[in-house]
C-alpha cells in the first residue's frame, strides 16, 4: 500500500502531506521551471498532472480529504490563459461551489486553495507551494471524515 | 368518480375551475394532451397521467395533497427520447415548474410544445403521514388549503418562498390566494399562455392587486421561517461529526437521488464502479482510521450530490418524503442551496434563457477564492 496514506498524526514531527493538482500547460510547467532552476520548496506535495483546471471535480478533492490527505492545491493557468479558452473559468466557478461546501463540512479553509501560476513563474509556484504547505501545517492533521470516539 | 356536487369545498371547486380551464382548452385543440395527477382507483394516492380526453379530467386533481411524483420528473420522462409534435399542457406546482425549467436548461425536456401552468401551492402532506389514512389525509389537506399551509404539511414546504409564480417562467398561472370563495386568477405570464388565454377566450384578470399583495406578504413571512429553520438546523448538521452524526443513519439506497426532479444524470457516479474498490483498499482504510462502516462512502454520496445539483435544487422536498430513516435531506439540502445559489445570485427555474450557473462564467469574478 502507497506510503502517503500511512496515518503520520503520531509522529512529533509530523509532516502534512499535500495533494497538487497542476494544469499541464502552465502550473505543470511552472512546478518544472522551478525545478530546473533549482528553487527550494517544501517536499510535501504530491503532484497531479491534469490536463486543465476545469478537469478538476469536486469529489477529486474530497477523496483527498478523506483518503488522508492533509491539505489540496489545485493550481491553473490565468484566467485568459487557457489552452482550452475557459477552462480555468468553469474551474473558478466548481472551486467556489466546493469552497462553500467545505465550509458547511466544517473544514478549514486553508486546507484546499486554488491558485494560478504560469509556465514562467516558477518562483511564484515555490511561494505557492511554501505558503500551502505553511498553512496546512498551521491547521494540524485532517480528520479524514471519519468520528473519533 | 367525481365528488358529488352537494359536498364540494373550496379546493375542489378551484379545481374543478383549473379542470374546466383544461377541458376547454382540449376541447378547441389549443394542446393535444394533458399531464396532471389523477387519484389511482384505490383512492390512497396519486399518479401522473397523460389524459387524451374530457372523461379522465373528472378524476384529475390540479393540487393532490401529496407529491409522491415529481412532475418534472414526470414530463422528463415523457420526453426521455427527445419531443414530439404533440402538444402538452401541464399543471404543476411553482417547484416542479422550477425544476422543468432546470430540465430544459440541461437538455432533458423540450419546452416548445410543452404549456406550463403554475398553480399557488399551499405545500404538501408528508407521504408518509397522508398513506397512513388517506381519508383524514384528504381532510388535513382541505384544512391546509384553508389556511395556506400550517403545521401538517412537510417542514420544507412550511418555510418555502417560491409557492406561487407572480413572475416566473410558467406560461400561464393560476392564483387562488384572495380569489374569493370559488374563484381562480388565471394570469398569463408569457406570450404563448396569452395566446392560449386569447384562444379560450378568457381575458386575463386585470384586477390582480390584492392577489399579488398577498403572495407578497406570505412570501416575506416564509423568507423570515426559512430563515428561522436553517438557524435552528445549523447547530445540529454543520461540522464535520454533526455531519457525520446527521448521515450515520443513512441506509445508502439512494432513494434521493433516485426521486430527485434535477437529478438527471443516467448513471450516478455513485452508482458507478469508481465507487468500488478492491478488498485490500477497504481493509487499509479501515486499519488507518480504525474502522471503515459498510456500506462505505455514504456522506460522500451527499456531499457529492451536494457539489453537482445544489445549484438547481428547488427544494421541493422529494428526497426528504423518499427517505426512508427520516433524515431531513431536503433542509439541509436547502441550507446548502441557497449559499451556492447566491455565489452566482442564481435562482433555478426563475428564467428559461438563463444558463445554469455551471455552463457559464464571467470573466471577472468570485476574486475571492484564488489565493
Amino acid at each position: 500500500m502507497s506510503e502517503h496514506r500511512k496515518p503520520n498524526t503520531e509522529h512529533r514531527n509530523w509532516q502534512p502531506k499535500i495533494i497538487a493538482f497542476l494544469c499541464n500547460w502552465c502550473s505543470y510547467a511552472g512546478a518544472d521551471l522551478a525545478g530546473v532552476s533549482r528553487i527550494q520548496y517544501p517536499p510535501n506535495i504530491r503532484v497531479i498532472r491534469v490536463p486543465c483546471s476545469g478537469r478538476i471535480n469536486p469529489i477529486f478533492v474530497l477523496k483527498c480529504l478523506q483518503n488522508g490527505f492533509d491539505g489540496v492545491l489545485v493550481s491553473g493557468c490565468y484566467p485568459g490563459d487557457c489552452h482550452y479558452i475557459s477552462g480555468n473559468y468553469y474551474a473558478r466557478r466548481k472551486f467556489a461551489i466546493l469552497k462553500t461546501l467545505l465550509e458547511f463540512i466544517g473544514i478549514e479553509p486553508g486546507r484546499v486553495q486554488f491558485s494560478w501560476v504560469s509556465a514562467g513563474e516558477g518562483e511564484k509556484f515555490a511561494q505557492v507551494v511554501k505558503k500551502v504547505t505553511d498553512d496546512v501545517k498551521k491547521l494540524g492533521p485532517a480528520k479524514r471524515f471519519v468520528k473519533r470516539v | 368518480m367525481s365528488a358529488p356536487k352537494s359536498t364540494t369545498t373550496g379546493l375542489k371547486k378551484r379545481e374543478n375551475a383549473i379542470l374546466d380551464l383544461l377541458k376547454k382548452g382540449l376541447e378547441r385543440k389549443c394542446f393535444d394532451t394533458v399531464l396532471i395527477p389523477v387519484k389511482v382507483p384505490a383512492g390512497d394516492s396519486y399518479v401522473w397521467v397523460l389524459a387524451q380526453d374530457n372523461s379522465l379530467l373528472d378524476d384529475a386533481s390540479p393540487l393532490p395533497p401529496v407529491m409522491p411524483v415529481h412532475g418534472a420528473k414526470a414530463i422528463s420522462s415523457v420526453m426521455r427520447r427527445g419531443k414530439g409534435r404533440k402538444r402538452i399542457a401541464t399543471v404543476m406546482r411553482p417547484c416542479e415548474i422550477s425544476a422543468t425549467i432546470e430540465l430544459s436548461k440541461l437538455g432533458q425536456v423540450e419546452l416548445d410544445n410543452v404549456f406550463l401552468i403554475s398553480i399557488d401551492c399551499p405545500g404538501v402532506l408528508p407521504l408518509s403521514d397522508y398513506l397512513e389514512n388517506p381519508k383524514k389525509g384528504g381532510d388535513a389537506f382541505e384544512k391546509v388549503f384553508k389556511q395556506w399551509g400550517n403545521g401538517s404539511v412537510r417542514p420544507i414546504c412550511q418555510v418555502c418562498h417560491r409557492f406561487s409564480m407572480p413572475t416566473g417562467a410558467s406560461d400561464i398561472h393560476i392564483g387562488m390566494l384572495e380569489a374569493g370563495e370559488r374563484d381562480i386568477f388565471i394570469i398569463s405570464n408569457s406570450p404563448k399562455g396569452e395566446a392560449i388565454l386569447k384562444e379560450l377566450d378568457i381575458s386575463p384578470k386585470k384586477e390582480i392587486g390584492s392577489w399579488k399583495d398577498k403572495v407578497k406578504e406570505i412570501t416575506e413571512e416564509r423568507k423570515n421561517k426559512r430563515k428561522n429553520l436553517q438557524e435552528e438546523l445549523k447547530p445540529g448538521v454543520v461540522g464535520l461529526d454533526r455531519l457525520l452524526d446527521t448521515f450515520s443513519k443513512c441506509i445508502n439506497c439512494h432513494n434521493c437521488m433516485r426521486v430527485c426532479p434535477v437529478c438527471y444524470c443516467r448513471q450516478c457516479y455513485f452508482d458507478s464502479d469508481k465507487l468500488k474498490h478492491p478488498y485490500e483498499d477497504y481493509l487499509f482504510r479501515a486499519e488507518m482510521s480504525g474502522g471503515l462502516r459498510f456500506l462505505p462512502d455514504t456522506l460522500l454520496f451527499h456531499l457529492g450530490r451536494m457539489a453537482h445539483m445544489s445549484l438547481s435544487c428547488v427544494s421541493c422536498g422529494s428526497c426528504e418524503d423518499a427517505c426512508p430513516l427520516k433524515i431531513p435531506v431536503s433542509q439541509i439540502f436547502g441550507l446548502v442551496a441557497d449559499e451556492t445559489q447566491k455565489l452566482f445570485d442564481y435562482i433555478p427555474g426563475r428564467k428559461t434563457d438563463e444558463p445554469v450557473p455551471m455552463a457559464t462564467y464571467k470573466e471577472e469574478e468570485l476574486k475571492e477564492v484564488e489565493d
